[in-house]
């Protein structure tokens, strides 16, 4: 299971190399002049030049810094929340009258059952006692003689810890009390306590608790949505205003139609990266600082293959969204695209979502997890289940890599031949005979 | 840097529209050329092709012999029709931008982009966004962004329109100035008579076909003799109307054009009009480029 933390590593590997390669060939172009500018030229040159273009307007955006901001503070929530939360309860006083070392262990032991840390305090007599509970310096009082006092009626409904605890108490200690008087050995009363319940089995399997990487799929499927929304629609737009403010045609007049295509996709690409890249090391990070469960066991990996996925959901819909733009020139015209496009990015995340919150792997999961359109939701969630063999995750990279190679090929003929056409959405249906040449 | 930018046999339609027919035409570096005709006559499709924006049903563009291709056109600079340039960039980077597109180091590119922003008189918005400069000043900006990279072809569709007479002289002047340094100028104007100033040359296209071609003194001198009269208290020039021989060819402003038949003697007219009023202006004129049409195409 190392492979999707490999693959993350060989793409950011891949995308900083490209990265210096740009910036290299920015360096060695400032020596010379025009006509060297012009003889070094190579395909990644303009490609280059466009994605650089968008990180830098992208990045120096307000929406990217508010969205940014957002982002690290919903996912600082969500790591350090639930520390807070089994970090809360606080050690309990309860007060003991009249009592017995095997009674004070016989509390301590309920306590740990229960989960709720309580400090037993000796109170002289019951009536010292109640006034001390009834101040508030004692959330319960066990009387020896056979009364528990509570501070409020306890209520059927009432769940908590404290609640449990006192129902635990009430019953324990009236099964003791009873064995007494039915003259058993303190041994047979132990044995007759110590019984143990009977195994319940169901038909159905239940929803087991939540495991690590289960959570981590749940961020990662939620970060995958919601970094793929914002910089698909950054995408879409992106084409749209370039064909709408025609800047498009002085670009053209310089520019092969793909190169255009490719560095926006990168330039917008890495820009996603490396926010999700942030965000995600952000999230271990804190994880680690606050003892989150986020670090533990499997959820590391679990990270990884949602980089991995974020990365090839991204380059599969990029291009789809890209060509979608190329057909619209207004606003209003890009909307009904909108919805067709997102519906089954939706579908895969609801299912992947519903999948992770009812505690196993629909058979529904494992099928996404193989179409290349839902793939990057659902195969992350069998990750996260601990569903996913190697060479399921690797068959399913394949899929999409291949998939993303044909989808570009089309959309890039769709754009060529839309972006430069004006006045009016373009329909597909017109497009057909030039994608057909 | 002599160079010849070809057009040769252009043919493009659009469903049952004819944009081009067979149009074929050439520009020698070292004049501004006027691109010229009626809205709809083919201009923007024929210099879009240029540019390889357009595809063309039949014929070629050729610089110095060689069909214009991708390495051809970065040494070729563009003003599109309806401008382009992202709106939200400032405006300095927008130029360099363009400026590394077409093949210039950083360095240089930035260097240029000062050295346009100048000479256009908006070096003070350089660090303005596209969007916050006035109309004109960004007919100007994006006159920069086509000579950024110092091209040795420059096509500009309709460099002028929308500009006060300020903003003309300024562009007209930079055109001028680049063809007399070497460089092949054509731009395309509807507003035939108002490039009459700064083109040396012109191109007149109506239909997707070439209607004439020339050298503008040529062209203005050609033709029939023409008088330009005016008469105090008939703008309308009804004074004019069935003088044998005389044709009205444009009533502008009060001022009547008229053309004269070989046979016609000046006096006849003069006369007509002294009859009509007091005679304001009596001048033998040059043809105007859009007399030059409209003899041409017959309408």
């Amino acid at each position: 299971m190392a492979l999707p933390v490999i693959l993350a590593a060989i793409a950011v590997v891949l995308l900083v190399r490209l990265g210096l390669r740009r910036r290299g060939q920015g360096r060695s172009s400032q020596l010379g002049g025009l006509t060297r500018g012009l003889r070094d030229r190579r395909l990644l040159g303009d490609t280059g030049l466009v994605a650089e273009r968008e990180i830098r307007e992208r990045v120096r955006g307000r929406v990217f810094r508010v969205l940014t901001v957002i982002l690290f503070a919903v996912v600082a929530a969500a790591v350090v929340i639930p520390t807070i939360h089994t970090g809360s309860t606080t050690r309990q006083k309860v007060g003991v009258v009249a009592g017995s070392p095997a009674l004070d262990e016989e509390l301590q032991k309920l306590a740990t059952t229960v989960g709720l840390p309580v400090e037993l305090v000796r109170e002289p007599d019951l009536s010292a006692a109640r006034a001390a509970l009834s101040a508030g310096g004692l959330t319960m009082v066990v009387d020896a003689g056979g009364t528990i006092l509570v501070q409020n009626p306890l209520s059927d409904t009432d769940t908590s810890t404290g609640s449990r605890y006192v129902r635990a108490a009430v019953t324990a200690l009236g099964a003791q009390q009873a064995f007494a008087q039915a003259g058993l050995t303190p041994q047979q009363a132990a044995a007759v306590a110590g019984g143990k319940p009977w195994p319940v089995e169901s038909v159905h399997p239940g929803k087991g608790a939540t495991t690590t990487g289960e959570a981590t799929a749940l961020l990662g499927v939620i970060l995958i949505f919601v970094v793929l929304t914002q910089y698909l629609s950054w995408i879409l737009m992106g084409v749209m205003e370039e064909k709408a403010s025609r800047v498009i045609e002085v670009l053209l007049a310089t520019v092969r139609p793909g190169q255009l295509l490719a560095g926006k996709v990168a330039g917008i690409g890495t820009v996603a990266l490396m926010q999700a890249v942030s965000l995600v090391s952000f999230a271990l990070v804190l994880a680690k600082v606050v003892g989150a469960n986020l670090v533990q066991g499997a959820a590391p990996l679990v990270a990884a293959a949602t980089l991995v996925w974020l990365v090839l959901g991204y380059a599969f819909y990029s291009w789809l969204y890209a060509a979608a733009g190329s057909l619209a020139e207004r606003q209003d015209q890009v909307q009904s695209f909108a919805l067709p496009l997102a519906a089954p990015l939706i579908f895969g995340y609801i299912a992947s979502l519903t999948g992770v919150s009812s505690g196993s792997a629909s058979l529904l999961v494992k099928v996404l997890a193989y179409l290349p359109p839902t793939a990057p939701f659902a195969m992350p969630t069998l990750v996260g289940f601990g569903e996913a063999t190697w060479w399921q995750f690797l068959l399913s990279v394949v899929l999409s890599v291949v998939s993303t190679v044909l989808v570009a090929l089309v959309a890039a003929r769709v754009y060529r031949t839309a972006v430069l056409r004006t006045g009016g959405r373009v329909r597909l249906r017109e497009l057909l005979p030039t994608l057909a040449k | 840097m002599a160079g010849l930018l070809e057009f040769d046999g252009l043919s493009r339609r659009f469903g049952t529209v004819t944009a081009l027919d067979d149009l074929s035409f050439s520009v020698p570096s070292g004049q501004v050329v006027g691109f010229l005709g009626p809205n709809g006559a083919g201009k923007t499709t024929t210099m879009r092709a240029v540019f390889g924006l357009t595809d063309l049903d039949a014929g070629s563009v050729r610089w110095n012999g060689v069909t214009v291709g991708a390495t051809q056109r970065r040494r070729f600079g563009y003003m599109p029709e309806e401008r382009g340039l992202y709106p939200n960039m400032v405006v300095a980077e927008e130029l360099e931008y363009l400026g590394r597109l077409h093949g210039m180091d950083r360095n240089s590119a930035a260097a240029a982009t000062r050295q346009w922003l100048e000479r256009l008189d908006v070096a003070d918005r350089s660090a303005s966004k596209v969007e916050a400069l006035s109309h004109g000043n960004q007919q100007r900006v994006q006159l920069a962004a086509a000579l950024v990279h110092d091209p040795e072809v420059l096509v500009l569709d309709e460099p002028l329109a929308g500009l006060d007479p300020a903003g003309i002289d300024a562009i007209g002047e930079v055109l001028v100035e680049q063809a007399r340094s070497g460089r092949c100028v054509l731009f395309s104007s509807h507003q035939l008579d108002l490039v009459e100033d700064f083109c040396e040359s012109v191109v007149i296209i109506d239909r997707g076909r070439l209607v004439t071609r020339g050298e503008v003194d040529e062209l203005a001198t050609g033709g029939a003799r023409r008088l330009a009269v005016r008469v105090e208290g008939d703008r309308q020039g009804a004074w004019a109307q069935g003088i044998p021989g005389v044709t009205v060819s444009e009533v502008h402003g009060g001022e009547v054009r008229l053309v004269l038949d070989d046979s016609t003697d000046s006096d006849v007219v003069l006369e007509a009009a002294r009859a009509a009023g007091r005679v304001t202006e009596f001048v033998f004129g040059r043809r105007r480029l859009s007399e030059v049409f409209r003899e041409a195409v017959g309408r």
